[in-house]
């Protein structure tokens, strides 16, 4: 079997809201999936289904091939998008607990808990308290209290968010070498581009509960061209669509979007293109409080994919 | 032995959740001081004890040749006797029928129902006549007083004792007065002939409102644990602990059995821990170190009651705040209701043709009745047997309801 889970028309609702909408995707073993979406978009929901904390409205889950009610447990992890630690125990005694809960063979289990403290770089808290933590150590800790068991898919679930930029450098190292070392599955969802963008063998996009897009991060981005991004904030966002109407005009602009009250012109060589732009601007009689040029990014396909920025 | 490793947590976080700890031991013993400084050291209590004496004996011809009722004059001594060192009477006594006597019981107008046999005055007489060495033309009669009441009520203890003290002092009393009347000198070990059917229980009289309040302390402390351990058990839920361990290899059992171990074990340290400080409050403690060892286990078996409780709150409660006040708000009114602070006025509820207290089916009543009869009046395990199993059958009942509601609220995958 080629494919670690697969999700057949899977759907879940709350009373009147549909969380995830007839979602089906296939998890290739030993890749590194991203679920890239807005906040309510049906991650979370989704990949809980997925691992069979929660009972889907209708559809399917297969894990590596068999019904999930078959798959033993044990064989996912699942890191939660909130901290679940025990607030009055240490590290040590929190993967112990852990690893005795998963039946890990006591031979191996003290090794295996000073690896992960290893690897996660909290060494030096082995023996504090969780409530002593700092909260990224505490995010750390719960990444590794949930693949002390070793399993074989691993699904983290915004798993950096709120972490300072060393912690989030440990965990991005950590979760390559859990596919490049320890061959395993790992499935995250994040509303960060350029952690879906750097992690990522594929990338599935969802917004709304459903899957608008399915592809490699660089075909994503080839898919949109290779152009520049002019971005624009007008002191009165009210007059946006009155300027996005002329400069859709421009030649060579190959799109114009509103974002977050923002202006977004993408052009292939976008600087040859301002002198023309600040020209519409003034013609139209309005003021510029912020003007920008950065490359194409992963954000803005998922812009041009939903027409808006990413809900944080 | 999964089991083993969440008995291990729970108590590492009971340990280390000090302000949890402070409200279970300290909290307790805080209240056993007030209670100690207030109703102990300060006043023997010395109120009558109520009682109703129902007189069937029909007199007898002793040795000087009249007819004399011993039965009367037994009653009159009862009447007559006071405290040591006062001029309170002992009891407070109704002379009246058997049925009469059975529905003041009932009411708890009197405390303790005294029964004289019709041949009361024949035994004694043989007595007399045995002790004297005279015993050529009488029988031999052996008559068999009764002390009737309700062994679940703290005050038949008091009354009851206080009662075969002065019932064996006026049997002795009487039979060497005659003796040494006839012979002038004291004569060997009298025979008895009167074996009053009571529990042997000592020197009640000296008992302070106090020795009836502490082992209610150590009910509400048991109580209290329950709400710790809602908090405890909410706390999984909240912080999303319990879905760590149910995605993993962890049983319902487990989870709940390997809980069971610690907190009920705190239960019994609970009994321990405020017995002493009890004692060295001036309780009047009897039994010895085995009676440690019975109160420890009817607390653990009251603790698992609680820890029943406890999971029963933690199915509704939504945070560990709100366990700790539902708690609160279920624990104190259950404490009164059990009598730990004091005895409350009767209910009576009758199911099947069986009437009781409505209070008998609360576990924690029987927890309290078993305590005070062994840590105040010395009783052993047959005596208290009978409390023992009520509690347990009633623990058991709870228990089963408290997994059922926190299985179902708690340890299925969501919906
Ligand atoms: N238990 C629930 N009851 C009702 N609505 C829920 C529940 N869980 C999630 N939702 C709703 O479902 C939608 C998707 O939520 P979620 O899967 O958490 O999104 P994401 O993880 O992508 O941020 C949101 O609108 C959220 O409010
Ligand atoms: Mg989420």
């Amino acid at each position: 079997m080629d494919y670690m889970i697969e999700a057949i028309d899977l759907t879940k609702k709350f009373d009147d809201l549909t969380a995830v909408d007839g979602l089906n995707i296939k998890i290739r073993k030993g890749e590194v999936f991203g679920f890239l979406g807005p906040n309510g978009a049906g991650k979370t929901t989704s990949i809980r289904m997925m691992v069979g904390l929660l009972k889907p409205t209708s559809g399917t889950i297969l894990i590596d091939g068999k019904d999930i009610k078959q798959t033993e447990k044990g064989k996912i992890g699942i890191c939660p998008q909130e901290l679940m630690l025990w607030e009055h125990l240490t590290c040590k005694e929190s993967l112990s607990l852990m690893a005795d809960m998963y039946e890990v063979p006591k031979d191996v289990k003290n090794q295996r808990i000073d690896g992960l403290l290893k690897d996660l770089f909290l060494t030096d808290k082995a023996d504090t308290v969780v409530s002593n933590l700092s909260g990224g150590m505490k995010r750390r800790l719960n990444l590794a209290l949930s693949v002390v068991h070793e399993p074989d898919v691993v699904v983290l679930d915004e798993p950096s968010e709120g972490l300072d930029p060393q912690s989030r450098r440990v965990l991005w190292n950590y979760i390559r070498s859990m596919r490049d070392v320890q061959g395993k599955t790992v499935i995250l969802t994040t509303h960060l581009m350029d952690e879906a963008d750097s992690l990522s063998d594929r990338i599935g996009i969802v917004d709304h509960g459903k899957l608008i897009r399915l592809d490699t991060p660089e075909n994503l981005k080839k898919e949109i061209g290779e152009g520049d991004i002019v971005d624009i904030k007008l002191s009165d966002p009210s007059k946006n669509l009155e300027l996005i109407t002329e400069l859709e005009k421009i030649e060579d602009i190959i799109s114009v979007v509103e974002t977050d009250s923002r202006i977004n012109i993408r052009a292939l060589d976008a600087v040859s293109k301002l002198p023309q732009i600040m020209k519409l601007v003034e013609e139209s009689d309005l003021r510029v409080d912020d003007l920008s040029v950065r490359q194409n990014t992963l954000e803005d396909v998922f812009i041009d994919l939903t027409g808006t920025g990413l809900r944080e | 032995m999964k089991f083993i490793s969440i008995a291990v947590k729970d108590f590492k976080e009971l340990v280390r959740d000090k302000r949890g700890l402070f409200f279970i031991l300290l909290f307790p013993i805080f209240f056993m001081m007030i209670f100690g400084f207030a109703f102990g050291g300060m006043g023997q209590e010395n109120t009558p004890h109520n009682i109703a004496i129902v007189n069937y004996d029909e007199g007898a011809t002793i040795l000087t040749g009249e007819n004399f009722n011993f039965g009367n004059n037994l009653t009159n001594q009862i009447k007559e006797s006071t405290y040591s060192n006062s001029d309170v009477k002992l009891f407070n006594v109704t002379e009246t029928t058997e049925s009469q006597a059975d529905s003041l019981l009932k009411q708890r107008t009197v405390d303790a129902e005294l029964i004289i046999p019709s041949n009361f005055s024949a035994s004694m007489a043989s007595q007399i006549a045995n002790s004297s060495g005279l015993t050529a033309n009488i029988n031999s009669t052996v008559s068999s007083p009764i002390i009737r009441g309700d062994e679940g009520y703290s005050n038949f203890f008091a009354s009851e004792s206080a009662l075969s003290t002065v019932m064996t002092g006026y049997q002795s009393g009487i039979v060497n007065g005659f003796k040494n009347q006839l012979a002038g000198t004291p004569g060997a070990e009298p025979v008895k002939y009167v074996n009053i059917t009571v529990q042997g229980i000592s020197g009640t009289q000296s008992f302070t409102q106090f020795d009836f309040l502490a082992p209610g302390m150590m009910v509400f402390a048991i109580l209290l644990l329950a709400t710790t351990i809602a908090a405890i058990l909410t706390r999984e839920v909240e912080s999303g602990t319990l879905e760590r361990l149910k995605m993993s290899k962890m049983r319902s059992f487990d989870l709940l059995f390997g809980g069971l171990i610690p907190w009920s074990l705190v239960a019994g340290a609970q009994v321990v821990i405020l017995l002493i400080v009890a004692v060295l409050l001036g309780l009047h403690w009897q039994g010895g170190i085995n009676s440690v060892i019975l109160a420890t286990i009817i607390g653990i078996i009251g603790g698992v009651a609680s820890i029943a409780l406890a999971m029963i709150i933690a199915s509704f409660a939504k945070n560990d705040r709100q366990a700790a006040n539902l708690g609160t708000l279920i624990v104190v009114p259950i404490s009164f209701l059990v009598g730990a602070f004091f005895p409350l006025p009767q209910v009576f509820i009758t199911v099947l043709g069986h009437s009781f207290q409505i209070y008998e089916l609360i576990p924690w009543t029987h927890t309290l009745n078993a305590l005070r009869g062994v840590l105040l009046y010395g009783e052993g395990l047959n005596a208290v047997a009978f409390q023992i199993e009520l509690s347990l059958i009633l623990t058991v009942i709870l228990f089963i309801i408290g997994v059922f509601l926190y299985s179902r609220t708690r340890l299925r995958a969501d919906n």
